[in-house]
């Protein structure tokens, strides 16, 4: 992440590090050349263990056999990899009985993002600009759902949403429907709500980050130019705020690729499966696995860039600060 | 009351050419429709997990009609409460055990690989700063599918149940001391360890006696947050789990509501949520006590800006 | 007064449900290839450690060992360093009795009172599915009794993990079960099992929206019709859907290997999804139904005489009239079966074998029966009896039986066993065909 920075900056840092290690040798005290990788080895070795080593087993099954009882066989060599049930895989998504699954994974996740945008922005706008001294407040307010399980906060909407709950009670109140509308019995519209309402606040928060670097001479300069309001924000606020967007996009969108409990919570109808559906149904069905990793692999394949992108931007973030 | 309202709207236009909506003419003026929209919100992110705490005290079994008040779901039922149904009560105890045990494990390892990244930075501690932080936003579920068919199949020796979850939730936890350990060392630069040294402190005495006190906030904090977090997981230890026993109460709150919902599954979660906010309020305090006398700032904004 | 009802409310755990065996069985009874059988015969490591060369076992064949039907019954082998225990040796006493159970399928005051007459302690150990159960077992779990399905047996005996049973501590399997249990086709001589509880699967419905005339005239074809759209349920569960699929279309093999068949199967189901917006449960029978959240739900017998105990009012007589139960008349239909062993590493065999004969007793059978909603396969146990007789300890009111009135069809009687069709092993890859018809559903696709 910090790698391009690094080949640049080498040479003088490292004239630096050979002064003040210089200086300190003459002062009779320094850290031995083990002293700080030291630190760092329990994460890495942690890192390769567990993190390099699932990825690498998710290859092995994907890639690799199954004994008769069609347990996943591992095979770690790549060169004896069989890529047979993977491309059997990607019939399936291309063209194939998965297909309906993935367009409608992008659809829920595009839309439920988008609307989490159109809700989310005005009010981390709102706090950024208008909190004042409110801000503490807000900002609690605005966290607090993180601390709430997000089962809780489905599970909450289960009964909200049965057909005699208080969604119901109220729409059919305000005349909206004129009978309760079955918001359980399988509709997409159900599980996008689910997702908007679960994600957001994971949105508001780094957008609001964003909105509340934005210096404010920056927007009195455009209004002291003559610029209307809306132009100000269009021309000024919004290009600021883009970093902050797309994080926050990023941020909610790669979990709900891998969302499956929202839709088995709230809609439980094949109408409605989503890709993480169909990878929990290779983990409770056995038998499954090399198909369970091949899917881990497609969604792998799908959310690299979004997911680079955003290590990138944090890394950058945390250089600034 | 359509008159009564129209006819000031209409006398006032004149007097503001710019625009025919008076608050959209002066931007700063206060916006309301904006602090409406956060209120209304607000209030919709917070009221339906309020409706299913105080439905934890419903009477009958219902979790959609109000049957009056009691604890019944609480303590009163002797079988089917939180606190005495037999498979919810072990529940709470691995809910807190895989939080414990993932904190305290995940929060120093965290720390000194954000103290070694922050002074080594050699190729490996960049290398390895990536996985963290590619466990932490990876979607849950493929971490947590690979690391079971990793469990089954290459590092057979791990068991499934708690050594298994606690090893998954820290995989991915550890991004949170990381990020807020280096954070903060970023703040408090290297001035005083060198001070230290100068004044003829060894290195493990001047990481001792002066960076990690330093560094105390920021380990409540992420402490907190790690807790807070592990506690709450779901996806990690459903995978991970192995008998029915193992399953902390996030997992049983998953498969009541998919089977027979009772509002001791409302009390159930309302549980987790206090002793999340508990811990995490703990956790806020600590933090602004340790770092009183320094930048002031608010401390919520700052706590939250180490949360993303 | 409302007492004994309130009672039978609270029998159930709010979380039991999830792990309740039936559902459980939505898992495990696609899941019988799952641990690799050379892991379970070798008793020893994970599959992943084995060299590849295992997976060139040849396509089209049965497997290592033969798989039971009813008409090509299996005799399960007796090893020579696994024999049954002597005969008349003295129950262990003082001992603790490990039971290795799904979660909530037994009622613990039958366990209470076992232990009361044995002087004994228990320990309760679950397990989520089949897989998972054997696996441990293959480990080193210690357990003196277990309660595996019956497409588990050849995997569990052929791996050395039961112990074969001695019948003379076990009077109560001759004097009280159904005669075809004497000698049942998956186990011939009962040499490892014996009968814990028995089901069939058939339709169940609100008579409040549904006639039973209705009902009776259109039979599996309640689940496809459009009149009841947004209220229809399926079991989540592989083999149960595709095969009331099949039982519809007059399929007499509900354990047919082909492919065509069982895209048939596949296609009827897909059908169901714009035609009734189907979804797929595992509570909609005991709790949903009773809810008024579906009007139709594909039904386990169990399954809705449990539904009796999460009526909203449990307090208004009569409320049980709105469930309602199809089974097919002729009583050929899909009906299963859940059995009792005990572990080739036991501890206290001589206890376990009490226990095995203590649940077919009648009292406690019949105890268990009312707590659990399964009905065990006694002689004794016929209609009248459950609908009407005053028995058991946990029987609503004492009055009307165990078995609300309204769903006679949901009492299991020996001729629907003797016609019925059971779900059972099928050999890995055509196990595959299952499961991939029913994830092709499940994705909503094909239509």
């Amino acid at each position: 992440m910090s790698e391009p920075e690094e080949g640049t900056t080498t040479p003088s840092r490292r004239e630096a590090r050979r002064v003040r290690r210089a200086s300190a040798k003459q002062r009779g005290a320094w850290y031995p050349r083990w002293f700080w990788p030291s630190f760092a080895t329990p994460a890495i070795v942690w890192q390769i263990l567990f993190f390099a080593a699932s990825f690498y087993v998710i290859l092995a099954i994907a890639f690799g056999t199954q004994d008769f009882f069609r347990n996943p066989l591992p095979v770690f060599q790549p060169w004896w990899w069989d890529f047979s049930t993977f491309t059997d895989q990607l019939g399936r998504i291309f063209g194939g009985v998965y297909q309906d699954v993935y367009l409608r994974t992008f659809g829920y996740v595009l839309t439920a993002s988008l609307t989490c945008l159109l809700i989310g922005y005005p009010i981390a706008y709102f706090v950024a600009r208008y909190g004042g001294r409110r801000k503490g407040l807000f900002l609690a307010l605005l966290i607090m759902p993180f601390w709430i399980s997000y089962l809780m906060r489905m599970y909450a909407w289960q009964s909200l949403l049965e057909r005699d709950g208080y969604v119901n009670d109220v729409l059919t109140f305000l005349q909206v429907f004129q009978e309760p509308f079955g918001w359980l019995e399988g509709h997409g519209i159900t599980v996008v709500i689910g997702l908007v309402y679960g994600y957001m606040p994971y949105l508001i928060l780094p957008l609001y980050g964003q909105l509340d670097r934005i210096d404010q001479s920056q927007l009195e300069a455009g209004r002291d130019l003559g610029a209307s309001p809306a132009r100000t924000f269009w021309r000024v606020t919004l290009p600021l705020s883009k970093p902050g967007i797309l994080a926050g996009l990023i941020i909610i969108t790669l979990p709900m690729f891998g969302d499956y409990y929202t839709n088995a919570l709230l809609s439980q109808s094949p109408r409605t499966t989503m890709i993480g559906n169909l990878i929990d149904l290779t983990y409770v069905t056995p038998g499954l696995a090399a198909q369970g990793a091949s899917l881990v692999l497609t969604i792998v394949v799908i959310l690299i860039v979004p997911m680079l992108w955003y290590l990138r931007y944090t890394a950058r973030a945390a250089e600034a600060k | 009351m359509k008159t009564a309202t129209r006819e000031p709207v209409a006398t006032t236009t004149p007097t503001t050419p710019r625009s025919h909506i008076p608050w959209f003419g002066n931007p700063w003026r206060k916006p309301r429709i904006l602090e409406a929209i956060t209120w209304v919100y607000l209030a919709w992110s917070v009221l339906p997990v309020t409706i299913a705490v105080l439905f934890s005290f419903n009477q009958g079994r219902s979790r959609s009609s109000w049957q009056g008040f009691s604890l019944t779901w609480w303590w009163e039922d002797p079988y089917e409460s939180l606190f005495r149904n037999p498979l919810l009560r072990p529940a709470i105890f691995q809910s807190f055990r895989l939080a414990i045990l993932t904190t305290l494990i995940a929060v120093p390892i965290g720390t000194a690989f954000a103290i070694g990244l922050d002074r080594w930075r050699g190729r490996p501690a960049t290398a390895a700063n990536f996985s963290v932080l590619m466990a932490f936003v990876v979607p849950e579920i493929i971490l947590g599918l690979a690391l079971f068919l990793s469990f089954e199949h290459l590092l057979t020796f791990i068991p499934l149940g708690t050594v298994a979850q606690v090893i998954g939730l820290v995989t991915w936890q550890i991004a949170y001391a990381v990020i807020i350990v280096r954070a903060r060392l970023l703040t408090i630069g290297r001035e005083y360890e060198e001070a230290a040294m100068d004044l003829g402190a060894s290195p493990t005495k001047s990481i001792r006696r002066v960076l990690l006190p330093l560094l105390t906030p920021a380990m409540f904090a992420s402490a907190a947050i790690v807790f807070a977090d592990s506690i709450d997981d779901f996806v990690t230890v459903r995978y991970l789990s192995a008998a029915s026993d193992t399953e902390p109460l996030s997992v049983k709150i998953y498969n009541a509501a998919r089977a027979s919902p009772t509002p001791a599954v409302n009390a159930a979660a309302t549980f987790m949520l206090i002793s999340t906010f508990t811990i995490i309020t703990l956790g806020f305090i600590a933090y602004r006590v340790l770092t009183r006398g320094q930048r002031r700032e608010s401390a919520v904004k700052e706590f939250v800006s180490l949360e993303v | 007064m409302p007492e004994p009802r309130e009672h039978l409310l609270r029998r159930r755990g709010p979380t039991s449900e999830l792990s309740r065996r039936r559902f459980l069985r939505a898992s495990a009874s696609t899941a019988i290839a799952l641990p690799s059988l050379s892991a379970v015969l070798a008793a020893c490591s994970k599959p992943g450690t084995e060299a590849p060369e295992g997976a060139t076992a040849p396509a089209g064949t049965t497997g290592p060992y033969p798989l039971a039907r009813t008409d090509n019954p299996v005799t399960l082998p007796i090893h020579d360093d696994i024999q049954p225990i002597e005969d008349n040796l003295p129950v262990e006493t003082g001992a603790t009795l490990k039971i290795y159970n799904w979660a909530d399928y037994m009622w613990k005051k039958v366990i209470n009172d076992f232990c009361e007459e044995f002087n004994c302690d228990y320990e309760w150990t679950t397990f989520n599915n089949m897989s998972e159960a054997i696996q441990k077992m293959s480990t080193g779990q210690v357990a003196d009794v277990f309660f595996p399905t019956v497409d588990q047996l050849g995997k569990l005996t052929y791996g050395k993990l039961l112990q074969p049973l001695n019948l003379s501590y076990i009077p109560n399997l001759a004097a009280n079960m159904w005669p075809q249990y004497q000698n049942p086709f998956y186990d011939q001589e009962a040499r490892y099992t014996v009968p814990y509880t028995t089901y069939t699967t058939g339709v169940a419905y609100r008579r409040d929206v549904i006639p039973d005339e209705e009902a009776e005239a259109q039979g599996y074809d309640l689940i496809w019709n459009p009149q009841y759209s947004g209220k229809v349920g399926i079991y989540d569960d592989a083999r149960e859907s595709l095969a009331m699929a099949m039982r519809r279309a007059g399929v007499d093999d509900v354990n047919t290997t082909d492919e065509a068949t069982i895209q048939a199967a596949k296609d009827d189901l897909v059908e169901l999804i714009d035609l009734v917006n189907v979804r797929t449960t595992i509570n909609g029978v005991y709790v949903k139904l009773p809810d008024g959240v579906y009007d139709v739900h594909q039904s386990w017998s169990g399954d809705i005489i449990g539904a009796q105990w999460y009526l909203s009012d449990l307090n208004t007589p009569g409320e049980t009239d709105i469930l309602g139960y199809w089974y097919p008349p002729d009583n050929v239909g899909v009906v299963g079966n859940d059995v009792i062993s005990i572990p080739a590493n036991a501890e206290h065999p001589v206890l376990a074998h009490a226990f095995l004969n203590f649940m077919m007793d009648e009292t406690h059978a019949f105890d268990n029966f009312t707590w659990n909603g399964y009905q065990p396969p006694l002689t004794s146990m016929n209609p009248e009896k459950l609908i009407e007789a005053e028995m058991g300890a946990y029987a609503p009111n004492k009055g009307p039986g165990t078995v609300p009135p309204s769903v006679p069809r949901a009492v299991v009687t020996e001729e629907m066993f003797d016609k019925g069709m059971w779900l059972l092993e099928l050999a890995p890859e055509d196990e595959l065909k299952w499961q991939t018809a029913w994830e092709e559903f499940q994705a909503g696709a094909g239509a």
